[in-house]
Formats: C-alpha cells, structure tokens, sequence
C-alpha cells in the first residue's frame, strides 16, 4: 500500500481527452493531474458534464481522491478500486441509480456509456447503472456523441472478441432527444454488465472480411411514427445497391414525462414533456464480425427533414465502410484500450489509414504509452505501400483486475 | 532519387510511431505531417528538435471537443456515393447474396 503514495503524479494538460485519461488513471491505478483545463475560455475549468462523470467514476470505484482547484481548471486524481455496483456503496438493491442534471444535456448517454462499460470487465463485482434524469440523454447529439443504440449494437459485442460475453445487456428504459435551451431530456438507459475477468484475452484482427448485413434503429421520440419510415427508407434506397440484407428497426415512443424540480411553472401535476426529435442508427456487420456504425438525429432546433437524415446515416455509413480496416473511429477507444489492458502479449488489429490517422488515434496512443509504457508498433499489412491498412501492435499490460486474482 | 521518392509517400507506418514520439507536435500536426499535407515543413524535419515553432496554435484547439462522431460535409459525400465508379469500388467489400457464389475470397 505504501507504494501509492509514492507513485508521482503523471501530468496532463487540456480538457481534451478527459474520459480517456480519468479512465486509463483507473484501469492502471497511478494518479494523474490535469491542469489547465479550459483555461481561455469565458467558462473556465471542468464543465458540468466532466464534473458528473468524475462522481460516476466515484461511485463505482472505492477509495478515489478527487481534488479540484478553486476554479476547476486543475484536477488532482488519485484512483480506487473498481468496486462495480456493490452493495452499500451507493447502490440500491443492486442498482447504481446515477442521475445526469439537466446542465449536462449536452453531452448523449453514450459519453457517460462507453467509458463505464471499459471499467466494467475489470471490476471486483458486476456492474448495474442505471443512467437517468433530466440531462440524460439516449439519442445522437449535435456534440459528436452516438446514440446509445450504437453503444448497444456496435461497441458491446466487440466485447465478445476479448472473451467478455456473459450477462452485457444495455436497456433503453426511456428513450430521449437532444434537448433545446432550457429543456429536459428525461431519458433513462441501463448498463448491466456482468461479465468480469481477470485479463481480457489477447486480439488479433486481421481479417476485416466482407459486409454481410446491415441492421439499424430508427427512432421517433414525442413526434409521428412516419418520420421513421422515411428515414428507413431513404437509407435502404441507399444502401439496397450494397447489401440486401439490411433491416431497420422502428421505435417509436412517447417523449419522457418530467416531474420538473426545478421549476414551478408546467401543468398542475408539475411535469413536463422532454425534448421531441427522431433519429437513425446504422450497424454494418462483416463475416469477420467487424463493425461500422453511423449516427445521426435531427438537431434540437429541428428543421431537418427524415429524407435527409435517412440519407446522410447512410452515406455516413458507408464512408466509415469505405475508410477500412477492423474497427472504426467510433470503436477505437474501446479496442485499443482493452488490448493495452490484456495479458502480457502483442495484440494486433488491422486499422484504415484515415481511422488511425486521427487527432484522437494519435493522443490515445500517447497516452497509453505514458500509463503503460509501451508504445504501439506499426507496420503495413501488405508487402506493397499500396495497402490501405495498418497494423497496430499493442503490447498488453498484464496487470489486469486487480480484484479478482482468480478468473 | 531514391530519397526525393521516399518524401513524397504519405503514410508510411515507420513515419506514424517517430512522429508520435515527438511530443512537441501536437496531435493535429502529426495527423497532418502523416498524411503528407504539409510538404514545407518535411523539409526541416531532421532538426525539428531545435528550432521548432512556437507552438502556441493550441488556442484553436481549446474551442474543440472530444467528438465521437466526426463531422461530415454531406453534400460531398453525397456527390461521392452518387458516382457509379466509387459504388463499384466499394462493392467488394460486401457480401453480395447467393447468387454470385464464391468469386471472391
């Protein structure tokens, strides 16, 4: 134990990255500092989204220090033990209730989703959160982030290819839009993750193999189910020139009711509508079991016709098919750092030049060489510089979950 | 020749793992050096060391956030995947039915 109080601080600068870094400070448990965070700008420090995730990650770790400074622009991070939904330790029965204020409507669910479901596998016990309240929000948002579909159907089964695949289920209790000025999501989304290892297993994604299907969800929230059909269907007269087999899903639901805290005004029973809006989720799945997703929805302000989305999903989808590889932009976090956090071995994935050629590819490499210190290794799949592709090694930690010696 | 032929090429793997060592460039360089965008300053790669600078274009990049979804110019892509040669090109990377059985590993 003495030994972490003399582990010396890694130091970081700038907001970017955030998650990524609080998340590799977690997994390997050395302390991180942050310092100037948003240091120009009119709002200074951490926003309240950052702040909500860091009491997340509190409240599913034991035993974190988080200190701030006076205005939030330097974070000190002195990490626990990933605890998962243990009894007594703020979950209720099981269930980590966590609620996302309205503040944090900015960013979707998935921002606070993608992180959590990377602690999970390496947690003492298995992990129930249940994400809700009026900043939650499960739809794309205008800020970048996917839908929480996509988290469901395009970044938990990769999980699979790691030996993770036990009791991973994502519920969508309540589906919810990206709220304009002043509104409410309301949305509620639920992570059970059951599955904890020792070490993930090593991975070695060469083949990216061919399309074969493509399926989707399509969602309409507070507004008229035939918004989704013509999503659909644009996207399939896309997408029929490809692949035949695609299937879309169609759901469609009431926008969340809101018992509104904190505000008097609304009706007399003190609720109110969340925010109204429709989307389209995309999944393209290979023989190889690789995926590629694309996500849009109509922005807060409206004004965009299904056609359009429908279109623009589909053409999004097949750029990111088009850009190669075993994993995309949006699953490269998640792959990578399970690789980096595997049994002492190189791992190696097959990754599309434009998709590694990433201001965020470049800095999570980075970053896991300053956590693991290893650095990755490149090289050209082919013999020939023609090859679109390259392939990352990445050398395992073989640390692993400290709280569970025995898998 | 040989080494006028060897700067030209863009994203050769052993460039990738030297620049991301160098931490004086920011990410956004790197991504940029990498893919051959900026061909003045290859030139003075050897003593990037030294007289590398300032580096304080950082004030662009304070604006930004971390993205999952990338953005996108639709109308290009829409111009791109209209074109039959770009459909036909990326049609070998599905699985076309049954009825063209195995003609292609």
């Amino acid at each position: 134990m003495a030994d972490e109080t003399v582990q010396p601080l890694l130091q970081f600068e700038g907001h970017r990255h955030l998650t990524t870094r609080l998340l590799l400070s977690t997994l390997t448990g050395r302390p991180i500092r942050i310092s100037k965070i948003r240091p120009s700008s009119t709002r200074p420090g951490l926003t309240p989204y950052e702040t909500n995730f860091i009491r997340l990650l509190d409240s599913v770790t034991n035993g974190a220090q988080i200190q701030f400074s006076m205005t939030g622009t330097t974070l000190v991070y002195r990490p626990g033990l990933i605890t998962g939904s243990a009894e007594g330790l703020g979950a209720m029965g099981g269930v980590l209730r966590h609620e996302i204020p309205r503040e944090c409507a900015r960013r979707g669910a998935s921002w606070w989703l993608i992180p959590l479901a990377l602690l999970a596998p390496f947690a003492k016990d298995k992990l129930n959160v249940v994400l809700h309240g009026e900043g939650c929000v499960t739809s794309a948002t205008p800020a970048g982030d996917v839908s929480v579909d996509t988290v469901r159907t395009a970044i938990l089964p990769l999980y699979k290819s790691f030996g993770i695949e036990r009791g991973i289920e994502l519920r969508v209790l309540k589906r919810s839009c990206a709220p304009a000025q002043g509104k409410s999501a309301g949305g509620e989304v639920q992570l059970v993750f059951g599955h904890q290892v020792r070490l993930p297993k090593t991975l070695h994604l060469m083949n990216k193999g061919r399309v074969k299907r493509i399926r989707g969800v399509a969602y309409a929230v507070g507004v008229s189910g035939s918004n989704n059909a013509r999503m659909i269907d644009t996207a399939r007269g896309v997408l029929n020139n490809f692949v035949p087999d695609t299937y879309i899903f169609s759901d469609v639901s009431k926008s969340p009711l809101i018992t509104s805290s904190s505000r008097g005004k609304g009706d007399a029973s003190g609720k109110e509508k969340g925010a109204v809006g429709f989307g389209l989720c995309l999944v393209a799945e290979s023989s190889t079991n690789c995926v590629y997703s694309a996500d849009v929805a109509s922005p807060p302000q409206g004004g965009v016709t299904p056609e359009d989305l429908g279109k623009q999903c589909a053409y999004q989808l097949l750029e990111k098919i088009s850009a190669g590889g075993c994993v995309e932009s949006t699953s490269l976090e998640t792959v990578l750092l399970l690789m980096a956090m595997g049994s002492e071995d190189v791992g190696r994935v097959c990754l599309g030049k434009d998709v590694l050629a990433t201001e965020e590819a470049v800095q999570l490499g980075r970053d896991v060489k300053v956590f693991t210190g290893a650095a990755w290794g490149f090289r050209s799949k082919g013999m020939e510089d023609d090859e679109d592709e390259i392939v990352v090694s990445v050398v395992g930690r073989g640390v692993g979950n400290v709280g569970r010696k025995v898998a | 020749a040989a080494r006028m032929h060897n700067r030209k090429r863009a994203y050769q793997p052993a460039d990738l793992s030297r620049l991301m060592e160098n931490l004086e460039l920011s990410p956004a360089e790197v991504v940029k050096k990498w893919r051959g965008e900026e061909d003045e300053v290859e030139e003075v790669e050897d003593n990037s060391e030294d007289d590398f600078f300032n580096k304080s274009k950082v004030d662009d990049a304070a604006n930004t956030e971390d993205r999952y979804i990338p953005f996108f110019d639709y109308a290009a892509l829409e111009e791109k995947w209209e074109d039959e040669d770009n459909i036909e090109a990326l049609k070998s990377r599905f699985a076309v039915g049954h009825m063209n059985g195995k003609d292609g590993g």
